[in-house]
C-alpha cells in the first residue's frame, strides 16, 4: 500500500460514531481528570476512568439568599435527576469520618464550620462511591469567595450553577412564613406551600432565625458573598428569579440541568428540515447552505436532475415523472444515498429537506446509514400556509417570483401579466398538507430528538431559532 | 407352705395327704422397715419370684447348700472340708465299731461257705468265649448285569435262497447306467466349470490391468487437480490477506487521521475549561487576594483601633480634667457664690479635633466659671453617649467598610 493507491478517504461511519458517543467530550473529561490528578499510573488511571463513565451524571451547584427556596429545589431536583443532595446538615451527619466529628464540634460550640473544614468535608464526601456514580446537588455550598476558591482549586467542578435571587422584601417576608416538617425535613410554607394532608399539618414547628432582624443579618451577610463567589463560574452559571411560583422556578431550573454545555467537539451539521408545504423549509435551507456553507439537498430536485442528466437511475425515474406518479422509494433512495455519499456532503454537512416523508422512508434513510443529527420540525398552521402559497405569482416576461403580500411586484403592468402556477390552488395546497399531517405524527415519534419550531413568524426569527438548534448540544434526557 | 393354712392336713401324720392351696403371690420381707411402727393392716408387698433367692435356679444335680448369709466363700469351702473330714472320720469309726467275724485260730484258715439250700459254683474266672466277626474287604460293586428282559413271542425263521428274488445284472443296469452317466455328467459339469473360472480369471485379469492404468490415471490428474486447486487456494488467501492488510491499513491510516483531526482542538479546549472551572489561577493574584489582601485589612483595622484607642483616651482624659475641675470649683463656689454663665462651644470641640493636644483642652477649659462646666459636663456626658453611639456606630461602619472591601 503506497501513495499511489486511490484517494483514501475517511468513511464517513467514523464521524458519525465520534459524534454519537461524544467521543470528544469523553476524552476531554478524562484529559481533565488526569490533569487534576495527576497519577503516578496514567493507563491505569484512564482505564478506570473509563470504567467509571460518570462524565453525564448531575454535578450542580444551587445558590441563593436564604428564604429563596433553595434547599427545596436542590431536594426537588435531586429527587427527579435521582442524584445525591449535599447540604451542610447532610455532611456533618457523615458517620465514619474524622472531619464531620471535628466540624459537628465546631458547629456546636460556634454554629458555624470553617472554610477549610468545610471544602475538606465536601471534598471527603464527592470521594464516595454513591456520588462517583450517581452525581451530586451541592445546596449552599460555597458560600464566601474563599470557599469557591478551595473548591475550584481542589478540581471539584460543577457543570451548571443555579443562583436564584429575588428582591430582599419579597425574601423577609416570605423567611416569616416558613415552617419545617422535623420528620422529613420538608420545608412548608403558611402561605404558598401548605402540605395537604393534617398530621403534616399539626407537626410542623417554626424553625430558629427567622425573625425579621436575623432574616436581614442573613441578607446582608449572602449579598456581601454572593457577589463575589458568581464570578468564578462564568460559563455555567444561570440566574433564576426566584420570585415566582416554586414549580415555575423548579422547571426553569429543570431544564437548564438538562442543557449539555458547547462543547469544542467537530461537529458535521446534517439537518433534516420538517413541514407541511409552504412552512419554509427550502427559504431555510437556502440560508442554512449560504451560512454554513452546508449542503442544500431538496429532494424533488435530486430527481429532476438525475433525469436531466440521463443517468442510469434518470432513466429509470423519468416514466414516473412523465405519468405524474409519486416516484418508489428505493429508486429515491438510491439517488440520495448516490449523492450523500459523494466527498462534499460527508465533508461539508447537509440540508435535506423533503425526503422522508412517512416511516418507510424514515427508516429506509436510517438503515443506508445517514442519520441526520439535527431534525425540526416546522409547524405552520393551514391558514399561513394557504396564504403564503396561494398567492404566489410568477411574471411570465422576466421570470421573477412574486408574492402578493411579501413581496408585491412593483408595478401595476407587472401585475396584470402576472400568472399562478397550478400547483398553487388551494385544493392541491390542502391536498398536500393532509398527506403531510397524515404521516407527521409518525415520523416525530421516530425522530425522538426533533425540535419543533413554530414556522409562522419572520423568516429571518425561524432562521435564528435553527441556528441556536444546530449549535447547541442537544439537551440530554432523564432516563 | 405353712400347714396351718390348708384345712385338710393334720400335723406330723405320715398318712398319705393332699395339699391345695389358692394360689398367691410369696410374700417378700422387706429389708428395712417403714417407720417405727409396723401397720399390720398395710398390704403385704410382694417379691418377684424370679429374683428370689430362695428359688434355686440351673443345675440341681449337685446339691450344695448355699452358703449362710454373712459367711464368706472361703469359710464355706473350709466348713465344707471340715464336715467331709468329720463325715470320713465318723465313717471310719462306724466301720470299727461294727461288729466282725472274730479272727481265725492260729493254724486255721476262714473259708467261706455257702450255706443256701442250692449250691452255686463261685468262680472268679469269668467264661469267656472269643467270638471274631469279620468284614470281607471292600470290593467294588460289580456291573450291573444287563438287564435283558424275558423273551416273549415265538421264534421264527425263514430263508431266501439264490435267484429267487431278482436278477441283480438285468436290474442294475439302469442304476448303474444312471449313476455313470450322472458322474460322468457331474465331472464334465465340473471341468467347464473350472474351464469357465478360468477364463473368468482370465478376463478380470486383463481388465484389473487395465484398471490399473486408468487408476494410475486418474490418480496422477486427481494430484494435478489437487495442486491447482491448493495453488489456487493459496493465491487466493496470500490475495485475501494482501486486501486485508491493504484495508486495515487505509482504515488504520484513516482512523488516525480522522482521530487527529478529531481531537486537534482537544488540549486548547481542556485548558481552556479548566482555566474556565478556576483549576488554572494566576498564583499572584491568588497570593494577593489571600495573603497580602487581609493583611492589609488587618493593618488598616489595627490602624483605626489605634485611632479609637486614643480618642477613648483623650474622652477619659477629658472627662477626669473637667470633673475635677467641676469639684475644684464647686468648691470654690460653696466659698464664693457668683456665677457668669458662659457658652460652652469648647465643649464639644475637643470631641471634634482629637488631635489637638490634652493641655491644650486644659487650657481652654481653665478660664471658663462653673456654671458652664456644669453645663459643659452635661453636654459633654450627653455627648459622651451619642460619642459612645457613635463610636460604636463608627466601627460598625468601619467593619462594613473593610468587609465591603473584602466581599
Amino acid at each position: 500500500m503506497d501513495a499511489t493507491t486511490g484517494p483514501h478517504r475517511i468513511p464517513p461511519e467514523m464521524p458519525q460514531y465520534g459524534e454519537r458517543h461524544h467521543v470528544f467530550e469523553m476524552m476531554q473529561s478524562m484529559l481533565e481528570q488526569l490533569l487534576i490528578h495527576q497519577p503516578t499510573d496514567p493507563l491505569q488511571f484512564m482505564i478506570e476512568h473509563l470504567h467509571r463513565n460518570n462524565d453525564s451524571v448531575p454535578k450542580i451547584v444551587v445558590l441563593g439568599p436564604p428564604a429563596s427556596g433553595k434547599t427545596t429545589i436542590a431536594m426537588w431536583l435531586a429527587k427527579h435527576l435521582k442524584t445525591n443532595l449535599l447540604t451542610l446538615d447532610s455532611l456533618l451527619a457523615m458517620d465514619h469520618s474524622e472531619l464531620a466529628e471535628g466540624a459537628r464540634r465546631h458547629y456546636e460550640r460556634k454554629r458555624s464550620v470553617p472554610s477549610v473544614l468545610l471544602v475538606r468535608l465536601v471534598q471527603e464526601r464527592l470521594l464516595e462511591d454513591d456520588c462517583i456514580s450517581r452525581g451530586w446537588i451541592l445546596d449552599g455550598i460555597p458560600e464566601t469567595r474563599e470557599q469557591a476558591m478551595m473548591v475550584q482549586t481542589l478540581g471539584i467542578t460543577p457543570r451548571h450553577v443555579i443562583a436564584l435571587s429575588a428582591p430582599d422584601t419579597v425574601l423577609i417576608e416570605r423567611n416569616l412564613g416558613k415552617r419545617i416538617d422535623p420528620q422529613t425535613g420538608e420545608i412548608y410554607h403558611t402561605t404558598f406551600d401548605w402540605p395537604p394532608e393534617p398530621e403534616i399539618q399539626n407537626r410542623l414547628v417554626v424553625p430558629e432565625g427567622i425573625s425579621e432582624r436575623e432574616t436581614v443579618q442573613r441578607l446582608l451577610r449572602h449579598h456581601r458573598n454572593i457577589v463575589r463567589v458568581l464570578p468564578s463560574y462564568p460559563g455555567v452559571l444561570k440566574v433564576i428569579s426566584a420570585d415566582q411560583p416554586c414549580v415555575d422556578v423548579f422547571y426553569q431550573a429543570l431544564t437548564y440541568v438538562q442543557t449539555n454545555r458547547r462543547s469544542n467537539a467537530p461537529f458535521t451539521p446534517k439537518v433534516l428540515l420538517c413541514g407541511p408545504v409552504g412552512s419554509g423549509k427550502s427559504l431555510q435551507a437556502g440560508l442554512l447552505a449560504q451560512k454554513y456553507g452546508l449542503v442544500n439537498l431538496c429532494c424533488g430536485q435530486l430527481l429532476k436532475e438525475a433525469v436531466a442528466d440521463n443517468s442510469r437511475q434518470g432513466k429509470a425515474i423519468q416514466p414516473f415523472f412523465e405519468k405524474e406518479m409519486t416516484v418508489p422509494d428505493s429508486l429515491i433512495l438510491k439517488v440520495l444515498n448516490q449523492r450523500l455519499n459523494q466527498h462534499d456532503c460527508v465533508h461539508r454537512g447537509w440540508v435535506l429537506h423533503g425526503f422522508p416523508r412517512d416511516l418507510d422512508q424514515a427508516r429506509l434513510l436510517d438503515s443506508v446509514g445517514h442519520k441526520p443529527n439535527r431534525v425540526f420540525f416546522l409547524n405552520v398552521p393551514l391558514d399561513s400556509v394557504i396564504e403564503r402559497l396561494t398567492l404566489r405569482r410568477t411574471d411570465p416576461v422576466t421570470g421573477e417570483r412574486y408574492h402578493l403580500i411579501y413581496k408585491p411586484p412593483p408595478t401595476m403592468e407587472v401585475q396584470a401579466r402576472l400568472r399562478q402556477n397550478p400547483k398553487d390552488t388551494e385544493e392541491q395546497v390542502k391536498f398536500k398538507m393532509d398527506l403531510f399531517y397524515r404521516n407527521s405524527a409518525e415520523l416525530e415519534e421516530f425522530y425522538k430528538q426533533a425540535i419543533t419550531l413554530n414556522g409562522d413568524q419572520d423568516p429571518y426569527t425561524v432562521f435564528e431559532y435553527i441556528e441556536s438548534g444546530i449549535t447547541h448540544p442537544l439537551p440530554q434526557r432523564v432516563p | 407352705m405353712r400347714s396351718a393354712s390348708t384345712p385338710g392336713a393334720a400335723p406330723g401324720t405320715m398318712t398319705t395327704y393332699t395339699y391345695t392351696s389358692r394360689p398367691r403371690a410369696p410374700p417378700c420381707r422387706l429389708r428395712y422397715r417403714n417407720g417405727l411402727t409396723q401397720q399390720p393392716d398395710e398390704p403385704l408387698p410382694f417379691g418377684n419370684i424370679m429374683y428370689d433367692r430362695r428359688v434355686i435356679r440351673g443345675n440341681t444335680y449337685a446339691l450344695h447348700t448355699e452358703p449362710q448369709r454373712g459367711q464368706a466363700i472361703d469359710e464355706h469351702v473350709q466348713k465344707l472340708q471340715e464336715t467331709k473330714k468329720r463325715a470320713a472320720a465318723k465313717k471310719r469309726a462306724q466301720e470299727q465299731l461294727r461288729p466282725r467275724t472274730p479272727e481265725p485260730v492260729e493254724g486255721r484258715k476262714h473259708v467261706d461257705v455257702q450255706t443256701e439250700l442250692y449250691l452255686e459254683e463261685i468262680a472268679d474266672r469269668i467264661i469267656e468265649a472269643d467270638m471274631e466277626c469279620q468284614t470281607d474287604a471292600f470290593l467294588d460293586k460289580p456291573p450291573t448285569p444287563l438287564f435283558i428282559p424275558a423273551k416273549t413271542g415265538q421264534d421264527v425263521a425263514t430263508q431266501i435262497l439264490e435267484g429267487e428274488l431278482f436278477d441283480f445284472d438285468l436290474e442294475v443296469k439302469p442304476m448303474l447306467e444312471v449313476l455313470v452317466g450322472k458322474t460322468i455328467e457331474q465331472a464334465l459339469l465340473e471341468v467347464m466349470e473350472e474351464e469357465e473360472l478360468a477364463d473368468l480369471r482370465a478376463t478380470q485379469y486383463a481388465f484389473e490391468e487395465l484398471r490399473n492404468v486408468e487408476l494410475a490415471e486418474v490418480q496422477r490428474l486427481e494430484e494435478q487437480e489437487r495442486r491447482h486447486r491448493e495453488e489456487k487456494e493459496r493465491r487466493k488467501q496470500q490475495q485475501w490477506e494482501v486486501m486485508h492488510k491493504h484495508k486495515e491499513t487505509s482504515q488504520k491510516i484513516a482512523a488516525r487521521a480522522f482521530s487527529q483531526r478529531y481531537l486537534a482542538d482537544l488540549l486548547p479546549s481542556v485548558f481552556d475549561s479548566l482555566k474556565e472551572g478556576g483549576y488554572f489561577f494566576d498564583p499572584i493574584e491568588r497570593d494577593i487576594e489571600l495573603g497580602f489582601l487581609p493583611w492589609l485589612m488587618n493593618e488598616v483595622d489595627k490602624t483605626m483601633e489605634h485611632s479609637m484607642v486614643g480618642r477613648t483616651v483623650l474622652d477619659m482624659l477629658i472627662r477626669e480634667v473637667v470633673e475635677r475641675r467641676l469639684n475644684t470649683y464647686e468648691q470654690k463656689e460653696d466659698k464664693h457664690p457668683f456665677l457668669k454663665p458662659e457658652d460652652g462651644p469648647g465643649g464639644p470641640g475637643p470631641m471634634r479635633d482629637p488631635t489637638t493636644g490634652d493641655e491644650f483642652q486644659e487650657q481652654r477649659s481653665l478660664p471658663s466659671t462653673e456654671a458652664p462646666y456644669e453645663k459643659l459636663i452635661e453636654e459633654e456626658e450627653e455627648e459622651e453617649d451619642p460619642i459612645g453611639l457613635r463610636r460604636s456606630l463608627g466601627r460598625e461602619e468601619q467593619f462594613q467598610g473593610r468587609e465591603s472591601w473584602e466581599g
